[in-house]
């Protein structure tokens, strides 16, 4: 090799790579674009989208505000979305704290337990609370009996949001505990060395850098509880309190004779601004955090603050919230749908029955929604990961003009409620020539889930991406290999155990999605989620909660093996 | 294998101008180092040859191939290049084992497998890595790690070899043995080099040229010799060798000498610079030409001695003389407070004061 002889370059066709941006860009587009445009398009319609006869108005908008209760409506919504927030924020910040740096006898295991509601809708989260806490509710009954007097109504304002903030003080805790932990330990020794206790350290340096970490989960649980449905209409629905979200439900799907398709569309246009202001306020909220962000890839972690003798105080404290807020929710439904009749009058061994899951397993019908949520989990998973994969290559490791552009579209829906993508998806398809091919099958299902959680996905993969060096791309890159080969070759091998964790991500998402598919479904594309709804609406609570425990066990059992058999990191 | 020619090149960035206007032509075989402070535009030149950047105007030419012409627009992708580079960070494919790293470029290339193994084989060989092939990334030394960058750059034969401050990442010893050894291999192979570095004793020892770079402009193009010896202004008389620097004005000369008249009215006579003079000139002297004499006489000034280092092979001292605060090297330790200083004519040269760097 010591006569260099001109070797020849590889031959590489740049016009391939050209075209799958475009592809992607396109295709991420309509994807987006789709369920919103016809919303936007009904908003403004007399009549409903898919007769030709309609016309242009504002008349919706007039009616949406003039009608009677509209403005209690949007007070109950706001109301309800600042307390959940402030709620969840309060409990999952402090628990996030004590369970990540003290010496809190059992934080291994209390910390698991935290994180359990994430793992599951907060249709099945309501109901529980609604079996433990509702008017009739095991432990009601038990205070009652115990006390003579009736402890709480959760059938009002006040106690659903409270409920709501409860359920979603996991995702705070969440969020704040990455910040607590990761945090470099070099700035609380500073601390120490300057003269600061252990305790000082933590609350002076630590907690005040969990801001970015508090404003992102905390405008995230506003929106969250903007858009929640679940909780409003089983603890609302009995006293007629109703939120954006369960009047868009009621006019969508129960009108009595023919749902009001104006109303719906300004309605979802409303919530669609509200929500994109909020998206935005994030971002600037997010602007200057720089100002918090720590050293990264230290090995060194903070060490533990002894809470010496309240050790044991702090212990019976948040030992109680999770026993109350999480062990007995999900034990409510366990227990719920293990009997025939629940009541702490009656010991519940007494009437311990098998009729529950007997129903599911006899009705086909059951049957086809557990299959349902897996196909479309499993299929979706892995649709819906193939997507996110390609839209992040091509939005952070290309040189294709628009690759902002789509990142900012293909993140768009994290201001789309589920309601909302559904209702769109639901339009498009009737108003579209030729999407009826797929109406009311799975496949619609599929692509509304995969829309709404892209920026799930893309959470999962953009970090790991800016993990690996753009030198590896470079090197492939002088080495003779076009984009598409560097992709394929270097940054997806290395990008593997991303992939697994965008899939178990996705799937259960898709697992515990129902909102989205409320407008989508049709006798033959039920899912477990859609299904429970309905049965809570006949008022079958034993088989609601069998199927939730089903969706409950599916979901343990696939947390346990994508966590051991594809190593995939799913919530910390 | 041909020259390489940049013709009047220009990287901007929205209103910055990373590289300004430069041209070169780098015969076949050279080594030539680009050279100058962080953030001077070496490594986007570099990495505009490769086409990992975009050039924004002139032309980038290899022989007749034409790879960048900002006039046609005319930009060949990398990976049609054909050229050799080593990063700074070696950029290891850390899925692949050593071979497998060396392998990828020789696949996209459509090679037989018989020559694949016996190329990497070979180039495997010649940087000494022959037994490593099938170890991976992270089990390599720093050392190990950039001989097998080298060997992945160079198995292909490319026409050129770019190499992006390959040995910064090395600790001091390793590096001057990593340079001997990588000028070495360069001089076997014939292969036309593009180094780039901010260290000018690394430049100094590996290179046929030296371009010296500031604010994306090349300030001197020339031999080790001719830059160090006769620096064309007072940047480049700074950064080689971080030249003194003692303020006056000229009060008269000629043959390419003038008197300069230092700030404390002494008068001293120094060499006229490429870089033409005005009024207020500088005279750059190195620390280590400046010698310690028992009197006053020709070319001496009075200094006061402010403080001192033990280097190990010199001593080295900061005075305040004539105006201005300079260094002097010696093999002697002072042990005056007072000193008289030699400045020889020969090793001293003359610049405007303008030209003097900011410190």
């Amino acid at each position: 090799m010591t006569e260099l002889a001109a070797g020849s370059p590889a031959h590489a066709g740049r016009d391939r790579s050209t075209a799958i941006f475009w592809t992607v860009s396109i295709l991420t587009t309509i994807l987006v674009i789709g369920p919103i445009a016809p919303i936007i398009l009904q908003a403004f319609l007399d009549q409903p989208l898919y007769k030709p006869e309609a016309a242009l108005t504002a008349g919706n908008f007039v009616r949406l505000f003039t009608e009677a209760g509209m403005g209690r409506i949007v007070l109950n919504t706001l109301f309800f979305a600042v307390v959940t927030m402030v709620v969840a924020q309060l409990f999952g910040s402090v628990m996030a704290v004590i369970v990540g740096r003290t010496n809190l006898p059992g934080r291994k295991w209390i910390g698991e337990i935290l994180i359990w509601p994430l793992f599951v809708s907060n249709l099945v989260m309501a109901f529980g609370w609604f079996t433990m806490y509702g008017p009739s509710g095991y432990i009601t009954l038990a205070v009652k009996a115990g006390t003579g007097l009736s402890p709480w109504n959760l059938y009002s304002l006040t106690g659903m949001s409270i409920v709501a903030g409860l359920s979603q003080a996991p995702l705070a805790y969440l969020m704040c505990i990455g910040a607590v932990t990761k945090a470099d330990a070099q700035l609380e020794d500073a601390a120490r060395s300057a003269g600061a206790s252990p305790m000082k350290a933590l609350l002076s340096i630590t907690v005040p850098m969990m801001r970015p970490a508090m404003v992102y989960s905390a405008v995230l649980n506003f929106v969250i509880g903007i858009e929640m449905l679940a909780i409003p209409l089983v603890f609302g629905g009995p006293s007629g309190i109703h939120t954006v979200t369960t009047f868009l439900y009621d006019q969508g799907i129960n009108a009595a004779v023919q749902s009001d398709y104006g109303i719906v569309g300004a309605g979802a246009v409303m919530l669609l601004v509200i929500v994109g202001l909020l998206v935005w306020l994030q971002g600037r909220l997010m602007k200057d955090s720089g100002r918090f962000v720590t050293v990264r890839g230290k090995a060194s972690r903070p060490s533990l603050v002894d809470l010496g003798k309240w050790r044991w105080v702090a212990f019976a404290a948040v030992a109680a919230y999770v026993l109350f807020t999480i062990v007995a929710v999900f034990a409510g439904i366990f227990m719920r749908a293990s009997v025939s009749f629940l009541t702490p009058l009656v010991p519940f061994w007494k009437l311990l029955t098998l009729a529950n899951f007997e129903l599911i397993f006899s009705q086909p019908g059951y049957i086809r929604a557990i299959l349902n949520s897996v196909v479309i989990s499993f299929l979706g998973g892995i649709i819906g990961t193939a997507c996110v994969v390609l839209i992040a290559l091509v939005a952070k490791r290309s040189e294709f003009r628009f690759r902002r552009a789509l990142e900012y579209v293909a993140l768009f829906p994290r201001s789309l409620p589920g309601i909302i993508a559904g209702l769109g998806f639901f339009y498009a398809v009737i108003w579209v020539p030729g999407l009826d091919m797929i109406r009311g099958t799975i496949w619609i299902l599929i692509a509304a889930f995969v829309v709404r959680y892209i920026p799930i996905g893309f959470g999962a993969i953009a970090p790991a991406l800016s993990q690996i060096g753009e030198e590896l791309d470079r090197a492939s890159r002088i080495s003779g290999g076009d984009w598409w080969t560097t992709v394929t070759r270097i940054v997806l091998p290395l990008l593997k155990p991303a992939l697994f964790s965008s899939f178990a991500l996705l799937f259960i998402h898709f697992f515990k999605e129902y909102v989205t598919a409320v407008f989508l479904y049709q006798p033959g594309s039920e899912i477990i989620g859609s299904t429970m709804l309905q049965l809570y609406a006949q008022g079958d609570n034993g088989p609601v909660s069998a199927l939730a425990t089903i969706q409950v066990i599916i979901t343990a059992l696939f947390v346990f093996m994508a966590r051991r058999l594809l190593g995939a990191k799913i919530y910390g | 294998m041909a020259d390489l020619i940049l013709d009047d090149l220009s990287i901007s960035y929205g209103s910055y101008k990373a590289v300004s206007n430069v041209s070169l032509t780098i015969p076949k075989g050279e080594f030539l180092t680009l050279l100058g402070p962080s953030g001077c535009g070496k490594s986007t030149t570099l990495f505009a040859i490769s086409g990992l950047n975009h050039a924004t105007s002139g032309a980038i030419r290899m022989g007749e191939r034409v790879l960048f012409d900002g006039r046609s627009g005319t930009v060949v992708p990398p990976e049609q290049r054909n050229i050799g580079l080593v990063f700074q960070s070696y950029a290891l494919w850390p899925h692949m084992s050593v071979a497998q790293n060396l392998a990828y470029p020789l696949k996209l290339r459509k090679i037989g497998r018989a020559e694949q193994d016996e190329r990497i084989r070979e180039a495997l060989e010649l940087v000494e890595m022959g037994r490593f092939a099938e170890r991976y990334p992270f089990e390599l030394s720093g050392g190990q790690q950039q001989r097998v960058a080298l060997a992945r750059a160079l198995v292909y034969r490319p026409g050129l070899l770019l190499l992006d401050e390959p040995l910064s990442n090395l600790d001091a010893k390793l590096r001057e043995r990593a340079r001997v050894w990588l000028r070495e291999l360069q001089e076997r192979l014939g292969v036309t080099t593009v180094y780039v570095t901010h260290d000018q004793a690394e430049a100094l020892a590996v290179s046929d040229r030296i371009a010296v770079m500031d604010t994306g402009r090349i300030r001197q193009l020339g031999t080790p010799k001719e830059i160090y010896e006769t620096p064309a202004d007072a940047f480049v008389a700074d950064f080689i060798g971080s030249s003194n620097f003692l303020t006056g004005t000229v009060v008269g000369g000629s043959d390419g000498a003038a008197s300069v008249r230092l700030d404390d009215r002494t008068v001293i006579r120094a060499k006229v610079g490429a870089g033409g003079t005005g009024e207020n000139v500088v005279v750059a002297v190195r620390p280590e030409r400046l010698q310690i004499v028992g009197g006053a006489g020709d070319n001496v000034v009075q200094a006061t001695v402010q403080g001192g280092a033990y280097l190990g092979s010199v001593y080295q001292y900061e005075l305040v003389g004539a105006g201005s605060t300079f260094r002097v090297q010696t093999s002697r330790e002072i042990a005056d407070s007072q000193v008289f200083v030699y400045v020889p004519p020969e090793a001293s040269t003359l610049f405007s004061a303008q030209s003097r760097p900011q410190a």
